[in-house]
C-alpha cells in the first residue's frame, strides 16, 4: 500500500475530530530551519462543508482495541481497512506539505495500537523526525491517548504546541456506556497531568526570565528544553448522541476551563458512522444545536459571560430562533439601553450586534468624536441589531419599536444561515406568515423533524435500558430525567418556551427536568472532573 | 476660475509651477478656510460642493513614491486637487484639469519623514497600503488623510503636558510623541474612514495570500532548485508577504508571481527582491520542469483535501465566503487533475 492509499484511509478516520487550529503559540523562523508559528493561526484551505484545513489532520494508525460504539475506527467494524503509517512516512509527508504551503503543521491521532504506550511511542518517534531531524519549527497538535505513561505523555508535549484528549461525551454515565474501555478518570488523569505540566513549564521559564534561578552547576545549560505544549490543551465531545442537555454540556467546560485552563472545548454534533442499537439512527445532524453551543461558547470565553447567565436548570436547551446573546439581552431589558459615547467594554459587549471587534473599535473612535448612527455603521457595527439596545449621545436608536420581550424577539429572531445546498438549506422561510394559520407549522429543518425526534428518542430509550440493566435503577432516573427533554424538543417553536418560562420551575419538575443530585452542576467542581 | 479642458487622453504634463496653480491661489485659501469651519458638521464623504475642492486630478505613476510626490506637489502648489489617482486608474471628471505629477525621490521623502514625524509610523503604513491598491480612490483617500491629519496634529499641543519642557512636541518638531497615534485613530471621521477601509482591505488580501500562495517544486532538486507560485491578488501586495514566506521557508528558494501585477517576489536564499515584468511584452517565464515528487505531493494533498470533507455537513457557500472563487485557478486541491495547474505564463 503506499502513501497516498494510507493518506486517504487515515485523513478518513480523522476526519470527524473537530478541532483543527494552528493558534495560541508564536515562534519566529531561524534561519536555516524549516517553519515557523503564528498565535493567530492561518486556514490553509476550506473542504466543501466549509470547516477550515489548517492542519495535516491524520490517525497514525486507525488500528484500534478499543471498541467504542460511535467510532468508526471500533475494533468489531469490520468494514474499514486498517493501515497505519511509519513515522518517517508520516514526517516526510508533513514536511512536503508545509513546503508548499499547503498546511501550517501536523495534528496527530490515532487509534490504540497495541496499548497506550506502545501508540504514544510511535507518535513520539514521528514527531521526533519532524523536530529533530528535520528541524521543524511549524505547528504539531497531538493527541495524548489517555493511559498513557506519564514519561511518554512528557515527552510528547516537549515536541508539540498543542495536546488534547478527547472527552468524547458529556457524561460518566454515557461514556460508561458507549466507550466501556475509557473512564472518567483514565481521560481527566491525562488532561490534569498536561494541565500541571504545562503550568510547572510556565512558571519555570518566568523564573528563569527574571534570573531568580541560581544555577547549582557554572556550566549553562546547552540546549533549552522544548517548552512544554506552549499553545495549550484543548478538548472536544460529541453532541447529540446521547441526552445531556445543553445547560450539562455548557456547565460542564464552564468549568473546565476554570479548572483545567482549557484553550478549547470543541463540540462535535453527532454523525451517524455506525449502527448500534445505543445509537441515534437518525441521518439529521444536529448542526444548529452545535451552532447554538458555539456561539455560548463564545460568550463566556470572549464576552465575559457567565455560564450561569447563559442558561439555567429551568431552561436546560439553548433558545433556536435567538443567538443566547440576544436572549441574555431579550430576559435583562433594565440593562438597556446603554450609551455607546461613555459605557465601558464589558456593558458595550453586552450589546447584540457589537462584537469584540465592534466594542474596541467604539472605545477607539470615541476618545476623539461622538459617534452617532451614522459613525457606528461606519464602524461596521450591526446596527439593524444593536439599534433597540443603544442610545447615541442620549437619543435612543430603536424608535418606533416597542421596548419589550416580545417585540424585540420578533426583530432579533433570525435563522441560522446553513447555507442554500447543504441539508441545513431553509425550504421555507421561518417565522413566514401563511394563509392558513390553522395548518400545523411544517418542521423547517431535518433536525428538527418528527423522525428525527422518533429516531432520537428512541436510542436514549435504549440508552436508559442499559444503563438501568447496569448500574441499577439511580443513575437510570438521572439520565432517564434529563432524557424527557430531548435535544429535538429545543427545536420546537418559541412561543411554547416562553409559556414554560411563564409556568415556573414546578412545571418544570412535572416535565422531570434534571433536578437529580447528578445533574446539579456547580462550577469549580463538576462531578466530572472529581476523579475518584 | 482658469480651468483648462483637456482631452480625455490628453493627460497634461505640468510643471510644478503652473499657470493654473497660481491664479487659484485665493479660491484655495477661501476653499480651506470654508473646509475648517465646516469639519464635523459637512461630511467630507458626501459629494462636496463644487467650490470647495479644486477641479484638478493629480495622476502619477502609481508606486509609493508617485502618491507621496502628489501629495507634495499638492502643499507646493496650494491646490486641493479633488482626486488623485494612478494614472492608469484616473477617469477625469467632466470639467476636470488633469495635472500629472512627476516622480521625485526627495520630495517623497520629505513627505514621508514628515508624516512619520506628525502622524507617527502607524499613519504612514496607512498610506503605504493605499499606494497598493487597486482602488481608483485610494489615492485620494490616502491625500485627504495626510491632509486631515497634517492639520490635526497641529491643533494637538501639550499645553497641559507636565513634561512640556523636555517634550519635542513643546519645541516645534512635531507634535508629543504620545498623540502621533491619534491621527489615525478617529476612524469615524470621513477623512480617516475611507483610508482605514483600504487599509483593512489590503490587510485582509494579504491574509488571503498567506493562506491560498501554493508552491510547485521545479528543477531537478540538484543544480536548479525552484520553489514557484502563481497568484491573482487585488492588490499588489508580494511586497507586504515576502518576510511572511521568507522566515518560514528560508531553506528553499522561491519566486512569488503576481500575474496580475506582473510583479515577481523572488527570494534566491540570501535576500528577497521584487521584479518588475509589467514592461515585458508577452512574458513567458522559462521555468524548469517539476521535480518527480512534485506529482506525488500534489495527488496526496488532493486525496487528502477529498477525504476530510463530511458529506452531511455539505455548505458550499461557506466555503466559498472563506475561500472566493477568483483564488480556486490556483489551488492545488481545486484542480481536476494535478496537472491542470498551469505552468507557464
Amino acid at each position: 500500500m503506499n502513501v497516498i492509499e494510507k493518506l486517504e484511509i487515515l485523513a478518513d478516520a480523522a476526519k470527524y475530530d473537530v478541532a483543527c487550529t494552528s493558534s495560541g503559540v508564536d515562534r519566529s523562523g531561524r534561519n536555516g530551519q524549516l517553519g515557523a508559528t503564528r498565535a493567530a493561526g492561518c486556514c490553509h484551505s476550506f473542504t466543501p462543508d466549509g470547516r477550515c484545513i489548517t492542519l495535516l489532520k491524520v490517525l497514525f494508525t486507525n488500528v484500534c482495541t478499543y471498541d467504542c460504539a460511535y467510532c468508526v475506527n471500533r475494533k468489531s467494524n469490520t468494514e474499514v481497512k486498517r493501515t497505519a503509517f511509519t513515522p518517517q512516512e508520516l514526517a516526510d509527508l508533513t514536511i512536503g506539505f508545509y513546503r508548499r504551503n499547503y498546511i501550517e503543521g501536523l495534528f496527530l491521532s490515532s487509534g490504540v495500537v497495541g496499548c497506550p504506550d506502545r501508540t504514544t511511542e510511535l507518535m513520539v518517534e514521528a514527531l521526533r523526525i519532524l523536530r529533530e531531524d528535520y528541524g521543524f519549527r511549524g505547528y504539531i497538535h497531538a493527541k495524548a491517548i489517555p493511559g498513557t505513561s506519564v514519561e511518554l505523555l512528557d515527552a510528547l508535549g516537549r515536541l508539540s504546541d498543542r495536546l488534547s484528549v478527547n472527552l468524547e461525551l458529556p457524561s460518566q454515565q454515557s461514556l460508561g456506556l458507549l466507550a466501556p474501555a475509557k473512564s472518567r478518570a483514565s481521560i481527566l488523569a491525562p488532561m490534569r497531568h498536561i494541565h500541571d505540566s504545562i503550568a510547572d513549564d510556565k512558571e519555570s521559564r518566568a523564573r528563569k526570565r527574571k534570573n531568580l534561578t541560581i544555577y547549582q552547576s557554572l556550566a549553562k545549560p546547552v540546549r533549552r528544553a522544548r517548552a512544554f505544549a506552549p499553545a495549550g490543551q484543548s478538548t472536544q465531545m460529541i453532541i447529540g448522541a446521547t441526552p445531556e442537555s445543553d445547560y450539562h454540556i455548557l456547565n460542564l467546560s464552564a468549568s473546565l476551563y476554570q479548572t483545567m485552563q482549557l484553550k478549547r472545548v470543541f463540540f462535535s454534533a453527532y454523525l451517524p458512522v455506525v449502527k448500534n442499537p445505543l445509537l441515534p439512527a437518525t441521518d439529521a445532524v444536529q448542526l444548529n444545536r452545535e451552532h447554538r453551543l458555539y456561539q455560548a461558547d463564545w460568550l463566556m470565553r470572549f464576552y465575559g459571560f457567565n455560564v450561569a447567565e447563559i442558561i439555567d436548570e429551568d431552561h436546560p436547551f439553548l433558545e433556536p430562533d435567538v443567538d443566547p446573546k440576544a436572549n441574555w439581552a431579550l430576559n435583562h431589558l433594565d440593562f438597556f439601553p446603554v450609551e455607546v459615547n461613555t459605557a465601558p467594554l464589558e456593558a458595550l459587549l453586552r450589546v447584540p450586534g457589537i462584537g469584540v471587534r465592534g466594542a474596541k473599535l467604539i472605545l477607539r473612535a470615541r476618545r476623539q468624536s461622538t459617534l452617532g448612527e451614522a459613525e457606528l455603521r461606519k464602524l461596521g457595527i450591526a446596527y439593524k441589531r444593536a439599534r433597540y439596545f443603544i442610545t447615541m449621545n442620549g437619543s435612543y436608536g430603536g424608535k418606533g419599536v416597542d421596548f419589550s420581550r416580545d417585540a424585540l424577539h420578533a426583530r432579533l429572531a433570525a435563522p441560522i444561515d446553513g447555507g442554500r445546498h447543504g441539508r441545513r438549506a431553509a425550504k421555507t422561510t421561518p417565522g413566514q406568515m401563511t394563509l392558513f394559520e390553522s395548518t400545523e407549522q411544517a418542521a423547517v429543518l431535518p433536525e428538527a423533524s418528527a423522525s428525527n425526534k422518533a429516531a432520537l428518542e428512541t436510542a436514549f430509550e435504549a440508552q436508559r435500558r442499559a444503563l438501568n440493566a447496569a448500574n441499577g435503577p439511580v443513575a437510570g432516573i438521572a439520565i432517564g430525567a434529563s432524557a424527557a427533554v430531548a435535544p429535538s424538543a429545543a427545536a420546537s417553536c418559541s412561543t411554547s418556551r416562553r409559556e414554560e418560562n411563564a409556568k415556573g420551575s414546578s412545571n418544570a419538575a412535572q416535565r422531570g427536568m434534571p433536578q437529580a443530585a447528578g445533574h446539579r452542576v456547580t462550577n469549580p467542581g463538576h462531578p466530572l472532573l472529581q476523579v475518584g | 476660475m482658469s480651468v483648462q479642458h483637456v482631452s480625455s487622453q490628453g493627460a497634461q504634463r505640468l510643471g510644478t509651477q503652473s499657470q493654473g496653480a497660481q491664479s487659484q491661489g485665493a479660491l484655495s485659501r477661501d476653499a480651506r478656510s470654508r473646509d475648517a469651519r465646516s469639519r464635523g458638521t459637512q461630511s467630507l464623504g458626501a459629494p462636496p460642493s463644487p467650490e470647495v475642492y479644486d477641479e484638478v486630478a493629480y495622476a502619477y505613476d502609481g508606486t509609493l513614491e508617485g502618491l507621496l510626490s502628489a501629495i507634495f506637489a499638492a502643499y507646493a502648489n496650494h491646490e486641493y486637487p479633488s482626486d488623485v489617482a494612478p494614472a492608469r486608474l484616473l477617469q477625469p471628471r467632466l470639467g476636470q484639469r488633469v495635472a500629472y505629477i512627476d516622480t521625485n525621490e526627495s520630495h517623497a521623502k520629505r513627505v514621508a519623514a514628515g508624516i512619520r514625524r506628525q502622524c507617527g509610523s502607524y499613519s504612514f503604513e496607512a498610506v503605504k497600503r493605499a499606494s497598493l491598491s487597486d482602488q481608483p480612490d485610494a489615492g485620494t483617500a490616502a491625500y485627504r488623510f495626510v491632509r486631515y491629519a497634517m492639520d490635526e496634529q497641529k491643533r494637538r499641543d501639550c499645553a497641559t503636558c507636565r513634561k512640556s519642557a523636555s517634550c519635542p512636541g513643546a519645541r516645534g518638531k512635531g507634535p508629543c510623541p504620545k498623540r502621533r497615534a491619534a491621527a489615525f485613530s478617529d476612524i469615524s471621521h470621513p477623512a480617516v474612514e475611507p483610508l482605514f477601509k483600504i487599509t483593512r482591505a489590503i490587510n485582509n488580501e494579504c491574509e488571503h495570500m498567506r493562506q491560498f500562495i501554493r508552491f510547485q517544486h521545479l528543477g531537478d532538486g540538484q543544480a536548479q532548485d525552484l520553489w514557484f507560485a502563481r497568484c491573482n491578488p487585488k492588490a499588489s501586495v508580494v511586497p507586504l508577504i515576502m518576510p511572511h514566506f521568507v522566515e518560514r521557508f528560508n531553506v528553499q528558494p522561491f519566486i512569488i508571481y503576481d500575474e496580475v501585477h506582473h510583479l515577481a517576489g523572488v527570494y534566491d536564499g540570501g535576500d528577497w527582491y521584487l521584479v518588475n515584468t509589467g514592461s515585458a511584452e508577452n512574458l513567458t517565464l522559462p521555468l524548469p520542469d517539476p521535480t518527480a515528487e512534485e506529482q506525488l505531493y500534489s495527488e496526496a494533498w488532493r486525496t487528502f483535501y477529498r477525504c476530510v470533507s463530511i458529506d452531511a455537513r455539505y455548505n458550499p457557500e461557506l466555503r466559498r465566503h472563506f475561500m472566493p472563487k477568483r483564488f480556486w485557478k490556483n489551488l492545488t486541491e481545486m484542480q481536476e487533475t494535478p496537472a491542470a495547474l498551469r505552468m507557464q505564463g
